[in-house]
């Protein structure tokens, strides 16, 4: 199944071309999606380095995790909302854009990883843990995110 | 003067080299995008825990020890890929009006810094337990997230150099 009617049916929205067509919309969208993207990754990197033995490594996981927790989903809630205008407005762009699909792709994993193992793993007792799997868990983290930013940053730059 | 500047280092063959390299520029805002979020995440966790509003529970020199060495790598790659982009388009810059803007931020974020490290960082043995740090070390905190969203969305903006105040187009830079 293509979803290309589904991207056509997206930029033909009134919504789609409000943004196309006025003038500030799109840029303070992108900025608060900018300032969105270093709360996620500060929240982010706070979990990721205390898997890997670093940052606030003498206060206990948990309590890491929970700090970082809300400021987490909020910015990623922020993220998908101002993201939506930024895809529908140029939705062909994005659909025959491969770092489109690179960044949807390497999102869904890491949502996946961040709501399933890694959230498992910040509330756990860290004695339980052992010492390699937060590591492996922490890298592939802060790999799969990274490519998430990479993969956006592209999408402007080379489609 | 600034201009003489700006002019000479856009003739500079090191400087036309990669500002006509295919990727040059790609690779470079890419990675300037990335080490954004390292140095503006951890910046920001920092303020609020000086504002209040995140880690309340965690001693303040245990955050700075924890976080800033990556902090200052993520500047190190910040600063040098920036650097580089001016470097490469400095008559793309020179007349851009959320550059100028953005590096008068960074002027007050780097001022602001030095003040809370100068002043009241100078007691910190004394409030560093306390889940609501002293008035001072608040505002340094309010003061520093209010200008670094300043900085990142004036970062962002520098692409819409159209979209500017008309006296700064009477200027007539470009």
């Amino acid at each position: 199944m293509s979803l290309q009617p589904f991207f056509e049916w997206m930029g033909g929205l009134r919504f789609s071309a409000f943004f196309l067509e006025s003038v500030w919309p799109t840029p303070i969208v992108q900025c608060i999606h900018l300032v969105s993207v270093a709360v996620f990754v500060g929240a982010l990197l706070l979990v990721d380095l205390r898997l890997l033995g670093q940052g606030l490594k003498e206060t206990p996981l948990p309590q890491v995790a929970r700090a970082a927790e809300p400021w987490l989903f909020g910015s990623f809630v922020v993220l998908v909302v101002t993201g939506i205008p930024q895809m529908s407005s140029t939705a062909l762009k994005q659909y025959y854009s491969p770092f489109f699909w690179w960044k949807m792709e390497m999102l869904l994993l890491g949502v996946i990883l961040t709501v399933t193992i890694r959230r498992k793993m910040a509330s756990t007792e860290e004695s339980q843990l052992g010492p390699v799997w937060p590591k492996v868990v922490a890298l592939t983290s802060i790999a799969l995110w990274t490519s998430v930013t990479i993969g956006a940053r592209l999408i402007g730059l080379l489609s | 003067m600034l201009r003489a500047l700006f002019e000479w280092v856009d003739v500079m063959p090191s400087s036309i080299s990669l500002r006509e390299s295919l990727n040059g520029y790609v690779y470079l805002l890419t990675a300037h995008v990335v080490s954004m979020g390292l140095v503006a995440g951890i910046i920001g966790y920092w303020d609020m825990r000086l504002a209040g509003m995140a880690l309340k529970w965690v001693p303040v020199s245990k955050v700075k020890s924890g976080l800033f060495p990556w902090m200052y790598a993520g500047v190190a790659v910040n600063a040098f890929t920036g650097f580089l982009m001016l470097y490469s388009q400095p008559m793309r810059y020179y007349p851009n009006f959320w550059f100028w803007l953005k590096m008068g931020l960074l002027v007050v974020v780097a001022a602001n810094a030095a003040y809370f490290h100068l002043s009241i960082e100078k007691t910190v043995d004394e409030w560093e337990h306390d889940p609501v740090a002293p008035f001072k070390a608040r505002l340094a905190g309010y003061v520093s997230l209010v200008f670094w969203v300043g900085v990142i969305t004036t970062g962002r903006m520098t692409a819409y150099s159209g979209l500017v105040p008309q006296w700064w187009i009477d200027l007539g830079l470009g």
